[in-house]
């Protein structure tokens, strides 16, 4: 018998087309969930405009989503794949990590047309109700020597200071969202079991200020929340990179006058900005590396 | 092990393993085994449950490193060329699970068609049709039999050179496992292909197949082609006096004695002559000697507690 001719493997091309085509059709169900909401919330702002609500403007509330988005996403893209053991994704004449990574390549690249679907809808709300999200607003603006919570404060201390939002905070929710997919998709690739692990860490630092509390240990009491609070709220945590900082910079303020306000501890830095960018966009690329390297080809080993 | 030697398959090996050794933990799936597929057979993989039929592979599709040893499928090494290796091949894996439940079948044979250079859309749909499949309905509202038969679509629409088929009519209903056979059928007659195929039920695919190896408790005891098997074992109805025992170098796989004792039907693996003049030599006279369907002469490798 003559020897066969053997069958070529596929372009890494046709494999990154086809993945980006089967990952929409994973996502298509939660995508027209969101395309409800969006409906609906279309429809409650001009209902509010029609009987005399405000245009829509700037909102720090909104600059979240896009990250919160993203870091949901990996559940829709991983569906159905058993990916610790023979999942089907394995069986196909691809390099198993190649695979993987063209995989969450083809999430971020819907993840990126949601986000600019997102971002238009929201700039056509403003638009159409007659807002001006570009516009220049007027911030009440914490003094440095003022410590948020100290107590009720003078009124007249609080700088009102007016502020244009920067140009940045429009390519933030897209360094957001690819930052948090990234991270997230690190964790559904990586681990065989990513529910169990963010519970078991949120209950072992619990656990761990628990037993710092009874033991009278300081750094174990507060060490855990702190560590939260760089991770989350520092210069360059996690909310520089999904908001540019805009949740954790607002905060509310009582004032003397029995009126609580909401006021800035300061305004959004772009270096900041980008330096947390870069810090967790690097960190989710190798976390995502690492974790797709799990399932990289079976090799044998090296005694043999 | 029975196998025969390299040089009488007289030709290219589509799988070879060396020494391919699995173990979990302290469970040994796999115990050294050698096997040699020959290019363009059908190669019967036989053996009970956690006998390491599916482990076998699962090695060659890289799906599993081996703990030692190798394996190559067309001389590819599959722990250093998998993707290139699962090119050549067309996989139904044990368990019923084709891929994504939210696609549509057709969807997912579209889906695996890009994967496959060699994709043949007309095949694949006279496979369809062949096999009754309804291509539109949801691959997870599916049932058992229907998921197989779109795995073997899936398997066999590319024209790999090589199947591994790993139980491919469990689940089929007796009607649609004949259909499904002659379909495989006409692929081999129409498509140079290898296939290796494990099974429980032998006599499933007898018609098909040229090549049978045994596994048993992860290694393999026996391999040869069909007419080897078929003529190394054999039954033999013997008459015997009073109080005859069999001689201990014989290896009978089953014995089956008459209520006076004196008549025995046995199943003896070895070289028929042999085998004649050694019974005649203790006593024995040997009245019938006659053949065995392939499956109880590949079932006479194993265990008696495993055949029952």
């Amino acid at each position: 018998m003559t020897q066969p001719a053997l069958h070529s493997t596929p372009a890494g091309r046709a494999v990154l087309v086809e993945q980006i085509r089967a990952v929409a059709l994973a996502l298509r169900l939660p995508a027209i969930a969101a395309a409800v909401l969006l409906g609906v919330a279309t429809l409650l702002v001009i209902g509010e405009r029609v009987t005399g609500g405000g245009p829509v403007g700037f909102a720090t509330e909104l600059a979240l989503i896009p990250g919160l988005v993203a870091a949901l996403l990996p559940v829709g893209v991983w569906k159905g794949e058993d990916l610790f053991d023979a999942a089907f994704l394995w069986t196909l004449p691809v390099d198993r990590r190649r695979h993987a990574l063209a995989k969450v390549c083809a999430g971020w690249v819907w993840l990126m047309a949601a986000v600019a679907f997102f971002i238009l809808w929201f700039l056509g709300l403003a638009f159409f109700t007659g807002g001006n999200v570009l516009g220049d607003q007027m911030l009440r603006v914490l003094p440095s020597a003022i410590v948020p919570g100290a107590g009720p404060i003078d009124p007249a201390a609080l700088q009102i200071v007016q502020w244009s939002p920067d140009a940045f905070l429009w390519v933030a929710p897209f360094t957001a969202a690819t930052g948090a997919y990234l991270l997230a998709s690190a964790i559904a690739l990586g681990t065989r079991h990513p529910l169990r692990w963010i519970v078991g860490i949120f209950f072992g630092s619990l656990l761990a200020s628990a037993i710092g509390s009874a033991a009278h240990i300081e750094w174990l009491t507060f060490g855990p929340a702190r560590l939260w609070a760089t991770l989350h709220a520092g210069p360059y945590g996690l909310d520089a990179l999904l908001t540019a900082r805009l949740q954790s910079l607002e905060t509310l303020v009582p004032l003397s006058n029995g009126q609580v306000v909401g006021a800035w501890r300061g305004l959004p830095d772009v270096g900041h900005w980008a330096m947390a960018t870069l810090l967790w966009i690097g960190v989710g690329l190798m976390s995502l590396w690492a974790a797709a390297s799990r399932h990289r080809e079976r090799r044998r080993p090296s005694r043999e | 092990m029975i196998r025969e030697s390299d040089s009488e398959h007289g030709g290219a090996a589509a799988v070879t393993t060396h020494h391919l050794t699995k173990r979990y933990g302290t469970d040994t799936a796999l115990d050294a085994v050698d096997l040699l597929v020959p290019e363009g057979a059908v190669y019967v993989l036989i053996g009970g449950n956690g006998a390491g039929k599916s482990t076998t592979l699962k090695v060659l599709m890289n799906l599993e490193r081996p703990s030692s040893g190798t394996a190559e499928v067309f001389g590819l090494d599959t722990a250093l060329r998998g993707p290139e290796v699962r090119a050549q091949v067309g996989y139904v894996p044990e368990r019923h699970n084709p891929g994504y439940g939210w696609m549509t079948g057709g969807r997912l044979l579209q889906h695996i068609a890009s994967y496959y250079p060699s994709w043949d859309d007309a095949y694949a749909d006279h496979l369809i049709r062949g096999l009754d499949l309804r291509a539109s309905r949801r691959v997870g509202s599916l049932s058992k039999g229907e998921t197989r038969r779109l795995q073997l679509v899936m398997a066999l629409a590319h024209r790999p050179p090589l199947l591994l088929l790993d139980e491919p009519t469990d689940g089929l209903d007796p009607v649609v496992r004949k259909r499904t056979l002659a379909l495989l059928a006409e692929h081999l007659a129409d498509t140079p292909t290898t296939v290796l195929i494990t099974t429980h039920h032998l006599y499933e695919v007898e018609s098909l197949a040229d090549h049978v190896g045994v596994l048993s408790n992860g290694r393999l005891i026996a391999q040869m082609p069909r007419d080897d098997l078929q003529r190394t074992v054999r039954r033999y109805r013997i008459e015997v006096p009073d109080g005859w025992e069999a001689p201990s170098d014989l290896r009978i796989a089953s014995e089956r004695r008459s209520r006076t004792g004196r008549e025995i039907q046995c199943i003896v693996v070895g070289e028929e002559r042999a085998i004649t003049e050694r019974l005649t030599l203790a006593g024995a006279r040997v009245h019938e000697v006659s053949s065995l369907a392939l499956e109880d002469a590949a079932l006479a490798f194993l265990p008696a507690e495993a055949t029952r």
